[in-house]
């Protein structure tokens, strides 16, 4: 038995002393996103950083953009987590407003930073006073069109609703004259309740519709504008048959194949659906438009807000080194690392004003569209409920009037009673 | 020391007992009636409020149904098309026998994640195999949006844990067919008995015990089941399919709610276990002294 003991013993003595330990100081990094060449990009900047502070070594690790949410909660909660990571902008709200993520306009040379950023972009950063992380990534929703399918029809892409309607209707249709539908107008994302939510607020956004009142404190998307632009997608679902029938079970996987196989004609989509489509269809030619407005607002076709969202860099507020973790952050988001967002293909939009309008930028196909809407578009309003209503509120009730289970008035009135309840702390 | 050395060396396997199983199991439930909230924070003592909270919940009643549904249907149809396999396999064919025992053993052997995907990608209303071999063979029409219509979504999930299912249930039959004496064949055959008598008066009576394993173990598993559903449908459309172990994940992982997911699991528990011993006591009664 001694001797049993005394073999662990070392064992254990071996196991710690093969063990490599760092004697800087370390940061861990959290990268959210499953593209290759992002995931590629960061190493590359962690690598420089490194370079550049010999006494810090981070530990970059990926995760999965499914499970953001989970995995922030569960480990910041507690104390744990990394030290500086890449979120949704809209968390600024949720987890910098709950004390999770330090605001670095603490940092001194704050201002100095926030200058290279567009200001619409930094205000998406900041809940209350106080700013919690530095824009990367920039998305605006748009309307992307198969242009096989617009180009043999003959039609250009829609700007208003009532041609973005008959476009959907007339593209969709039997094309091999076997008496069945084979090809349609719209697909929606509708198995992902976040995704789905997302793609429906634009519309929201384009009828001049607020999601919730400047004060957030009420609900404000249950009036006729918002049931109208329900009800837009209810008549082209109901009425026109225009939207894929099985979209409730589709995830990205789905909507992709569909938009490449040129089965369907539209989509709602960002700026990362060029390099899917590149990857899946090479050469495969879309055009990428506004969302459409309302038939009588389209002479503000060109200033309407579309949904933005955005990517940021945070820092925890559990970190034990918070100016190596701001150095680290700055040196992801400084104008030598946005200009990556213009040459490369990352997913998403430049968001320095440097990179924006760099000439680089003004080779990039689609980039003038995005700076443009991007400058007009709005984040989802900065309430910490806000991400559960999107996901939980909006979309069930959105889906079900949808598929004709409650008309668009139930349905609209049913999801405002729901989140004013979260508003109200009682859900 | 001598006397001390067993326990000593029972120790670390207690331990990882404790750990993995006893205190979760323990804060799960004491977790049930707090107010344990990742958004909020933790607060005290609530009481029973965090069950009377899943009971008031129309989702609850609606998952619960789905799971019973799935469960009890998807198991009784596993152990039908399980024993028809089995009586299959069981014919002796030489070789033959042996090369269907494995590829009728395939589908459990399979993760159920990737036969979740693997599903999923079978059923799509667009690209999917299944659409093309009915349409192919005049059956249906149009395709049919399997996964994404609340009529069909929860039959889809339950097929495909069937398939899963069904080969365990094989297995398990073929060895008790195995293990009927011959004697009462030839008896029943000198009796003059038909093969339909054969197999309700002897074959099924010898299969009672593996049925009433397989049925137990078959409801426990799908009530437990979270992968199939969740890779194939996370409970939708709106709700269609929606299990308890997928609620337990909305209620802690959606919203966050830990002890309302706690009190939930609790409950599962609970009905597992009352339904196990219900069961089981029901079974005992029935067997000979």
């Amino acid at each position: 038995m001694k001797r049993l003991l005394a073999l662990l013993f070392l064992l254990s003595l071996l196991t710690v002393s093969c063990g490599k330990k760092h004697d800087g100081i370390e940061l861990q990094l959290w990268n959210f996103g499953d593209l290759p060449a992002l995931i590629e990009w960061v190493r590359s900047r962690v690598d420089s950083f490194q370079a550049a502070h010999p006494g810090v070594r981070v530990v970059q690790s990926e995760k999965s953009w499914n499970m953001i949410r989970e995995l922030l909660y569960a480990n910041l909660t507690s104390g744990t987590g990394p030290d500086v990571m890449n979120v949704h902008a809209n968390y600024a709200a949720e987890f910098g407003g709950a004390g999770f993520f330090t605001p670095i306009n603490t940092f001194e040379d704050f201002e100095e930073v926030k200058s290279l950023f567009e200001p619409g972009l930094m205000e998406s950063t900041r809940h209350g006073n106080n700013y919690y992380g530095l824009p990367c990534s920039g998305i605006a929703f748009t309307l992307v069109c198969n242009a096989d399918l617009f180009d043999a029809e003959g039609i250009a892409p829609p700007r208003t609703w009532s041609q973005f309607r008959e476009a959907a209707r007339r593209l969709t249709k039997d094309t091999n004259g076997d008496g069945k539908t084979d090809q349609w107008g719209l697909v929606l994302l509708g198995a992902d309740r976040g995704s789905f939510s997302y793609r429906f607020a634009p519309f929201l956004f384009k009828a001049g519709q607020d999601i919730l009142t400047d004060d957030l404190t009420k609900v404000a998307f249950n009036t006729p504008r918002g049931v109208e632009a329900l009800r837009l997608f209810v008549d082209m679902h109901q009425v026109d048959h225009s939207i894929t029938p099985g979209f409730l079970a589709y995830h990205h996987s789905e909507v992709n194949d569909l938009f490449c196989s040129n089965k369907v004609a539209m989509s709602i989509e960002g700026p990362w659906f060029r390099t899917i489509v590149d990857q899946k269809s090479p050469g495969k030619k879309f055009y990428t438009v506004p969302v459409p407005v309302p038939d009588h607002m389209i002479a503000l076709y060109d200033s309407l807000p579309t949904l933005q969202d955005m990517m940021m860099y945070s820092i925890s507020a559990f970190t034990k080194h918070p100016q190596e973790s701001w150095e680290l952050m700055k040196s992801m988001r400084t104008l030598e690392a946005d200009m990556d967002w213009i040459t490369k293909d990352l997913g998403g939009i430049a968001t320095t004003t440097g990179a924006l309008y760099s000439p680089e930028a003004e080779r990039k196909e689609d980039l003038a569209l995005y700076r443009r809407e991007l400058r007009f578009a709005r984040p989802w309003p900065p309430h910490p409920g806000i991400i559960s209503i999107a996901n939980n509120v909006i979309t069930p009730w959105v889906q079900r009037a949808i598929v004709g289970e409650l008309s668009p008035e139930e349905a609209m009135a049913g999801a405002a009673a729901e989140a004013q309840q979260i508003l109200d702390g009682k859900k | 020391m001598k006397r001390a050395t067993p326990y000593l060396l029972l120790l670390p396997a207690l331990i990882f007992t404790v750990f993995v199983l006893a205190y979760p199991l323990i804060q799960n439930l004491f977790n049930s009636f707090y107010q344990v909230s990742l958004v909020r924070g933790t607060g005290g003592w609530i009481g029973l409020e965090n069950y009377e909270k899943v009971f008031r919940d129309s989702e609850f009643w609606l998952a619960f149904r789905n799971t019973a549904v799935y469960a009890v249907a998807g198991t009784v149809l596993a152990l039908v098309v399980g024993l028809a396999f089995a009586l299959l396999l069981n014919l002796k064919l030489g070789r033959i026998t042996t090369v269907f025992n494995v590829i009728y053993t395939i589908p459990w052997v399979i993760s159920p994640v990737v036969a979740g995907f693997t599903w999923k990608w079978l059923l799509n209303d667009n690209f999917g195999i299944i659409n093309h071999w009915l349409i192919s063979l005049g059956l249906i029409h149009e395709e049919i949006t399997w996964l994404g219509n609340p009529d069909t979504a929860l039959l889809c999930v339950a097929i495909a844990r069937l398939w899963q299912f069904y080969p365990f249930a094989m297995v398990m039959f073929l060895a008790g067919l195995q293990a009927i004496p011959e004697e009462q064949y030839e008896a029943a055959a000198v009796d003059g008995a038909s093969m339909f008598q054969k197999f309700y008066n002897i074959t099924l009576p010898n299969l009672q015990s593996v049925s009433a394993v397989l049925l137990l173990l078959g409801i426990l598993w799908s009530f437990n089941d979270f992968n199939m559903v969740f890779v194939m449908t996370r409970g939708g459309p709106m709700n269609a399919s929606m299990v308890l172990p997928v609620l337990v994940r909305e209620y802690s992982f959606v919203f966050f709610d830990l002890g309302k997911g706690s009190a939930l699991s609790v409950i599962i528990f609970a009905l597992l276990v009352s339904l196990s011993f219900l069961y089981l006591k029901a079974l005992s009664r029935r067997e000979p002294a």
